[in-house]
């Protein structure tokens, strides 16, 4: 028998027994999950977007369908830090499979006390600071679609904290790349991208939009073609690992996101449909490497042939 | 809880639009009135999301639970495929989720109260209570549009229950919205608590008229959700008690008190 290919990839200071995470505000707080497959079989988990305080969110109805699609405006509801640390982190340490936070703040000295807040807590392998949600007024987005901005934010959190920081971007700007390079000069060890695109619908009966929030944003399958897009543009601009999200249903879709020289991958609205889709994806790519005689993972990251 | 990809057992017809769809599923013995389940079409993924489903029977052969039933209305994209769905297609489903109408077995006298596709988790309830209570004092009110789209009278008559019925063509029963019918009624014969399910106006008008008799009241609401297991954060509700944070359908309900949550449209 073939031995099992090495699926082991790095990201920052921590080793992930494989590529495949699962993206923030799609996964709870990973206890949702407990019933329906082994939780530590996952290359790592990153919970829902915190915030020093709890959060109540948007306004009802935060969610409508869209062609291969769904626009959320949930807002970043959450618990809060204390009672995350009290009632959801002991069980996330009980897990084989690091856990990452998603923070944000409404402005820099509150990411950075968070920040500071979780630095030396234990059970909490890295941050992913999100500087891209499209769905609050204050803090979110706003940081992540100026590359000043951004270059601030991160520098701040990077000073407070010791731990992996991964920084995820937004898609809703001109290039991706010039935000992409100034969080990885401000001292982010990895990237993540893309979060949701800003979107609305409507409906016409009424005339009134489907959201609460009158706009939204976009995920699942509609919007691979456009995260892939800059995934690979933002691998020729950086030197730190890249994380691919966006639309990842598939095997075959993590694949193309790896082949384009992403590191790792977030499997996020695909939870809601298929609970099982982080395994279906993490087996079969390791019959894609079997099957192609590919020892190791990072034998395929970033092997993109755009010559023919 | 648990994912199953399960075969259909039938897809009947009731009414024009409405269907009665069996599961088979070995899953479901312990599941309680006012759970549902989160069904797609395996592999597929149009539609993309899953949608929710209360648990309207189960189905039970010599003594063992072998299947669920729902109750349906075809609205939009996914209850159209489901209504073209056949015996042995397969249906990837998760259940049973969310919590459940609480019964007592103290009860005298029972409203259950059920407005159009509403009346789907409601045949349950009916039934479970019927295992352990007398149950020939209870009524059950019926609210429709026309005879046509009247669902489920013989079901509770079978059980032994009062049926009082009213659509608001007059077809058949009283003309008028259910909620009339029912006033009427508990001014007869005050009820121990009432149940219901149905749009949220009827569901509106349920919170007013208990709290106006000191009638317990609960009811099963819907909204939006796309996980149904509490990951998503979608299915938010005003709540009453705690206006800083929001409820959640599939985790605090579906099955609320009505004096819990404020009823805004939900959808
Ligand atoms: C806990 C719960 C239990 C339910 N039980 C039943 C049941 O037993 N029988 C039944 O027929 N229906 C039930 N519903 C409603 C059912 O989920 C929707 O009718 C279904 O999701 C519509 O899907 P669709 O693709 O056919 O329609 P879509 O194309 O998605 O939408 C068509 C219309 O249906 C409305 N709709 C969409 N999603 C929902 C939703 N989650 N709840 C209510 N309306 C929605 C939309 O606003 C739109 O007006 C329940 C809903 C919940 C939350
Ligand atoms: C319901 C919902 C909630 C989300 N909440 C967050 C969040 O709290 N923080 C964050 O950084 N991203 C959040 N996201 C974005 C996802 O993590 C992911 O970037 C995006 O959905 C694209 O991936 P997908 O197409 O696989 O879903 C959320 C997405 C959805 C659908
Ligand atoms: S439906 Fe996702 S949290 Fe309730």
């Amino acid at each position: 028998m073939k031995k099992n290919p090495d699926l082991e990839v790095s990201i920052g200071e921590i080793k992930l027994k494989n590529p495949v995470m699962t993206a923030s505000g799609t996964f709870g707080y990973a206890s949702e999950f407990k019933e329906l497959f082994e939780l530590s079989r996952l290359g790592a988990i990153i919970v829902k977007g915190l915030s020093i305080e709890a959060s109540k969110g948007n306004k009802p109805p935060r969610i409508v369908e869209t062609p291969c699609g769904m626009l959320n405006a949930i807002g970043l509801e959450n618990v809060g830090l204390e009672v995350f640390l009290q009632e959801k982190l002991p069980f996330l340490k009980t897990l084989a499979t690091p856990t990452f936070v998603n923070i944000y703040g409404k402005d820099i000295v509150e990411y950075a006390e968070l920040a500071s807040r979780i630095d030396d807590i234990e059970g909490i392998s890295g941050i992913e600071v999100n500087i891209s949600c499209p769905n609050i007024k204050a803090g979110g987005m706003a940081f992540g679609v100026d590359p000043e901005s951004a270059f601030n934010v991160i520098k701040a959190v990077r000073k407070s904290t010791a731990k992996t920081l991964i920084v995820k971007l937004s898609p809703n700007v001109t290039d991706i790349t010039k935000i992409a390079k100034s969080v990885e000069e401000a001292g982010a060890d990895a990237v993540s991208l893309i979060n949701t695109i800003t979107g609305m619908s409507i409906d016409i009966e009424t005339r009134r939009p489907k959201l609460a929030n009158i706009t939204g944003g976009l995920s699942g399958p509609a919007i691979k073609p456009v995260a892939l897009r800059m995934v690979w543009q933002v691998v020729q601009k950086v030197k730190i690992p890249v994380i691919g999200v966006g639309g990842i249903m598939t095997p075959e879709d993590a694949l193309e996101f790896l082949i384009a020289g992403a590191v790792a991958v977030q499997v996020g609205t695909a939870n809601f449909i298929n609970p099982n889709a982080t395994i279906d994806i993490i087996e079969g790519i390791e019959k894609f490497l079997i099957k192609n005689n590919i020892p190791k993972i990072t034998d395929i990251i970033g092997t993109l042939d755009v010559e023919g | 809880m648990r994912q199953e990809k399960i075969k259909v057992l039938w897809n009947k017809k009731l009414a024009p639009f409405y269907y009665r769809i069996g599961f088979k599923s070995n899953k479901y013995s312990s599941a309680k009135p006012g759970q549902f389940i989160m069904l797609r079409f395996a592999d597929q993924i149009n539609p993309l999301l899953r949608r929710p489903f209360s648990i309207h029977r189960l189905i039970s052969r010599d003594g063992n639970i072998v299947g669920l039933e729902a109750l349906y209305k075809v609205v939009g994209k996914c209850t159209k495929k489901l209504s073209m769905c056949v015996e042995g297609d397969i249906i990837d489903i998760i259940g049973p989720l969310g919590n459940s109408f609480t019964t007592s077995d103290n009860y005298n006298n029972v409203f259950i109260v059920a407005g159009g596709v509403g009346v789907a988790p409601m045949l349950f309830l009916a039934s479970c209570l019927q295992q352990n209570t007398d149950v020939s004092k209870f009524s059950v009110f019926l609210g429709s549009r026309s005879k046509h789209d009247l669902l489920c009278k013989d079901d509770f008559s079978r059980l032994g229950i009062k049926v009082l019925i009213a659509t608001e063509d007059g077809s058949t029963g009283k003309k008028g919205f259910v909620t009339d019918i029912l006033e009427t009624s508990i001014k007869e014969n005050h009820p121990d608590i009432i149940y219901g399910c149905g749009p949220t106006a009827m569901l509106k008008a349920l919170a007013l008229i208990s709290e106006m008799h000191s009638i317990p009241c609960r009811v099963s609401i819907e909204t939006i959700m796309a996980c149904g297991i509490g990951a998503c954060l979608g299915c938010a509700v005003e709540s009453k008690k705690t206006p800083e944070k929001y409820l959640h359908t599939c985790l605090n309900g579906p099955v609320f008190d009505t004096k819990e949550i404020k009823f805004v449209n939900f959808l």
